[in-house]
């Protein structure tokens, strides 16, 4: 062997083994499934002596960025900072990307004090191998994070316990924007019953209500995803009308599914017949979301299901085509009165990990802070911003935003209030705002009145985590098909039987057990 | 090309001109849709229809986006990692594919095993990040550089290219007293330009695209490269079914989100234009004389 031939052989030995290693961190690939973590004792962070009570708490918190990323040490984090005693850090993670981030996180035990978690089944995993503290017996000394509806708390259960706070959100937000203008023109009172409904949406369809002369208009549009998840139209229908939520127990904890009630049943016949007379969109099963409800803004629709403070933005898109149209926002109410089918309540909660905080009394600071995040002071913060730069205080003791307030708040403020411990309608002064947006956060606030939950909301059930997105789509399939009227009703109780025999049954067995379990003690 | 001017090439010419010019402007026509929408004015765009020039020209997305320093500093990150980080990937990818590519060097077979044995098989994420994590890289732009500082694709790719360049010229440079290091860098790598223009423009597009791995490793979002806030911008990243709040879905206009995608776009395709000369055939005609 040469010295050349040497040469390049070193050469040649040292950068191949290099770039196995290098190749080994491939290329971004689509993010492999992680392992479930173990619950190593490795220390990342700094475990400080026991603090006295007046050296501010260290706090590293990681949460989804909301918009602009805020710069460090703005105003809004240091008025937090001052009032809460502690020191912020905050980690911003891009929400396209938070529930692998999160996953790493927890496999590489690198966690913050507290930190944002969705209520996915892999947080479930975490929970359940101990990585986070169990806080529901601590609540009870916390005046602000107590005086909260007890079902905030009951939705982010995991395994009938509390692992975290919430990051409350209106549950009772479900309601319908339409267009007052045209009901008014056609002289129609709101709907209540299903056949009202059925005039109604007729009369919008048929009789002309924005007096064009021209036959343009519909009632109400469905799009592709109108029965699917917490928005399901179906849903919202058959509950105002007095049925279920998803999944409705009895006291033996045995489990009905909603698509096997009469309510459902009603609803399913409404958009059976509205399709067969083409009084709503005919393509309603390839429509896309966002095109249905742009139907609205071109004043092609006189409804839609949506939440209560919709009706603000709505009415600001269609002014700029037509300024006299008018949006109004109504409750869903049916022969039994208000009933809204609940939503969970929250978006995602943040837990406290084992190995970032390590002691009792820590933990007590930490839930101190979340708890003084819901006090008069830092929900006026969150909520409104800081006084004579977004808000100012009106004579009638409320609040406004005040000159450019609202977009820089938008900027500077809303990625923590998305991100922390507060609700509107707690602790802070009501918003001035027009009509319509006040109608709208009332209706929100005062919603949690109505709601109708979900009992099987919390519960575990492996053939759904499995295949549930399978047994979904057969019934959602089995539905489209019914209102198209590709089948009968004896067809469709012939899907509902496939589905219980593909894996409904087990479903419900499932839950019962876990409702058993966990939530009858 | 003299040929007939017969009715039929005509038509072939004709049909031949229309297909390919409607071809050609399904792929250019969604550009200059995103440029347009980009500076007409908000209230224009939200009257929907397709726009192909500004309406009503404004520059307000632009000012938006320019209002904080984030997406200029982000800008300059991905600059950085794209210029450096090729940098990187042709040096070491070019180092080891010449030692490969020669007959003479044991245990080649080996080595390209263990390339191939990683295109097949990665670790996964979390082995990934331990690491990276043990290296140090975290939270450094390291980490959105060296893990990828070799694609095996590429590596093999350049290996067979420097195969191809004839041994005669290695063999008279190093009778006229070249060593290895002189025959990569003065003989075989000026011949190779072609290919190397090639991978700097694979390595560089990966670069500028650069997003998982920073989510990943990069925890301090000033250190973010423009795509991780394209992808935010963009797309409303919530991605619960129909939950039909705009509060909490922080939608940005449209006109926002192209102006974002242009300015995260025009750099790298700027680029291309500069290296599209080097694409050049023939650099080797009349190098060996047979």
């Amino acid at each position: 062997m040469n010295k050349k031939a040497r040469l390049s052989l070193a050469c040649g030995v040292v950068v191949g083994a290099t770039s196995i290693l290098a190749a080994c961190g491939s290329d971004d690939s689509n993010p492999a499934s992680s392992g479930s973590p173990s619950p190593s004792a490795a220390p990342s962070s700094t475990a400080s002596a026991k603090p006295a009570d007046t050296t501010p708490l260290q706090l590293s918190i990681a949460i989804t960025q909301v918009g602009d990323i805020p710069a460090k040490g703005n105003e809004v984090e240091q008025a937090i900072e001052k009032f809460t005693n502690t020191k912020l850090d905050i980690q911003w993670i891009p929400s396209a990307a938070y529930d692998e981030k999160i996953n790493v996180m927890l496999a590489s035990n690198e966690m913050p004090k507290l930190v944002k978690l969705n209520y996915v089944p892999n947080v479930f995993n975490a929970v359940q191998s101990g990585l986070f503290w169990e806080i529901g017996p601590l609540l009870k000394d916390y005046k602000n994070l107590s005086a909260q509806n007890p079902q905030f708390y009951e939705n982010i259960k995991i395994e009938g316990k509390i692992y975290g706070v919430p990051l409350f959100r209106n549950m009772g937000r479900g309601a319908i924007v339409y267009r007052k203008d045209w009901m008014d023109n056609l002289k129609l009172p709101f709907p209540k019953t299903t056949e009202e409904w059925y005039n109604v949406l007729k009369a919008l369809t048929l009789n002309d209500p924005d007096q064009n002369g021209k036959n343009d208009t519909y009632g109400i549009v469905l799009h592709k995803k109108y029965n699917q998840g917490q928005a399901s139209m179906l849903t919202r229908f058959a509950v105002a009308q007095g049925g279920i939520n998803k999944w409705a127990v009895d006291n033996e904890g045995n489990f009905t599914p909603e698509h096997d009630t009469p309510q459902m049943m009603e609803a399913l016949n409404l958009f059976r017949r509205l399709y067969a007379e083409k009084l709503i969109n005919q393509d309603f099963a390839v429509l896309d979301t966002t095109e249905a409800e742009k139907l609205m803004d071109t004043e092609k629709v006189g409804m839609r299901f949506a939440v209560a403070t919709n009706g603000k933005s709505q009415q600001d898109r269609l002014s700029k085509v037509n300024p006299n149209a008018v949006i109004d926002v109504a409750n869903f109410e049916g022969p039994q009165g208000i009933r809204i089918s609940s939503e969970n309540g929250n978006n995602g909660f943040l837990a406290i990990p084992k190995s970032a905080v390590k002691t009792e009394d820590e933990l007590k600071r930490v839930l101190g802070f979340l708890d003084q995040l819901m006090s008069p002071e830092m929900s006026t913060l969150l909520l409104r911003g800081i006084e004579g730069k977004h808000y100012g205080k009106t004579a009638d003791d409320r609040t406004e935003f005040i000159g450019d307030g609202f977009n820089l708040f938008q900027r500077e403020v809303k990625p923590y209030r998305d991100n922390l411990t507060v609700l509107e309608g707690y602790n802070v002064k009501p918003l001035k705002d027009v009509p319509i947006g006040e109608k709208g956060t009332k209706m929100e606030a005062d919603g949690i009145k109505y709601i109708v939950s979900n009992p099987a909301l919390t519960l575990t059930s492996a053939t759904y985590s499995e295949r549930g997105a399978e047994l979904d789509t057969l019934i959602w399939d089995a539905q489209t098909k019914y209102i198209m009227g590709k089948i009968d009703e004896a067809g469709y109780k012939a899907e509902l039987e496939k589905w219980k025999k593909s894996g409904g049954d087990k479903i419900m067995a499932e839950y019962k057990e876990s409702y058993q379990k966990f939530i009858k003690k | 090309m003299p040929y007939d001017k017969t009715w039929g090439n005509r038509i072939f010419d004709a049909f031949n001109i229309t297909v390919l010019s409607v071809i050609a402007l399904l792929c250019v026509l969604p550009f200059i849709y995103i440029l347009a929408v980009s500076f007409t004015a908000p209230h224009i765009v939200a009257q929907g229809g397709f726009i192909l020039y500004p309406k009503e020209f404004s520059l307000a997305a632009y000012k938006y986006i320019f209002s904080t320093n984030t997406l200029v500093r982000s800008l300059g990150v991905s600059i950085y990692v794209t210029v450096v980080g090729t940098l990187i990937n042709l040096v070491l990818t070019s180092l080891l594919a010449y030692p490969l590519s020669r007959k003479t060097l044991r245990g080649r077979q080996l080595i390209l095993m263990g390339v191939l044995f990683t295109m097949l098989f990665n670790g996964g994420l979390i082995p990934t990040y331990y690491v990276v994590k043990s290296l140090g890289m975290i939270d450094t732009l390291w980490s959105l550089m060296i893990p990828t500082a070799i694609s095996a694709f590429n590596l093999i790719v350049l290996k067979n290219f420097f195969q191809n360049i004839p041994e005669g010229l290695e063999d008279s440079a190093k009778i006229d007293g070249c060593n290895d290091v002189g025959v990569l860098f003065r003989i075989v790598l000026p011949l190779s330009l072609p290919a190397i223009a090639t991978f700097a423009l694979f390595y560089a597009v990966d670069h500028w695209n650069k997003y998982f791995s920073a989510i990943m490793y990069i925890n301090d979002n000033e250190k973010w490269p423009v795509q991780v806030l394209l992808r935010e911008i963009v797309i409303n990243a919530n991605s619960r079914v129909g939950d039909t709040n705009i509060e909490e879905m922080n939608i940005q206009p449209l006109t926002i989100k192209m102006a974002v995608i242009v300015f995260a776009t025009l750099p790298i395709m700027v680029v291309y234009p500069f290296l599209q000369k080097h694409f050049a055939k023939g650099v080797m005609l009349g190098s060996v004389k047979g």
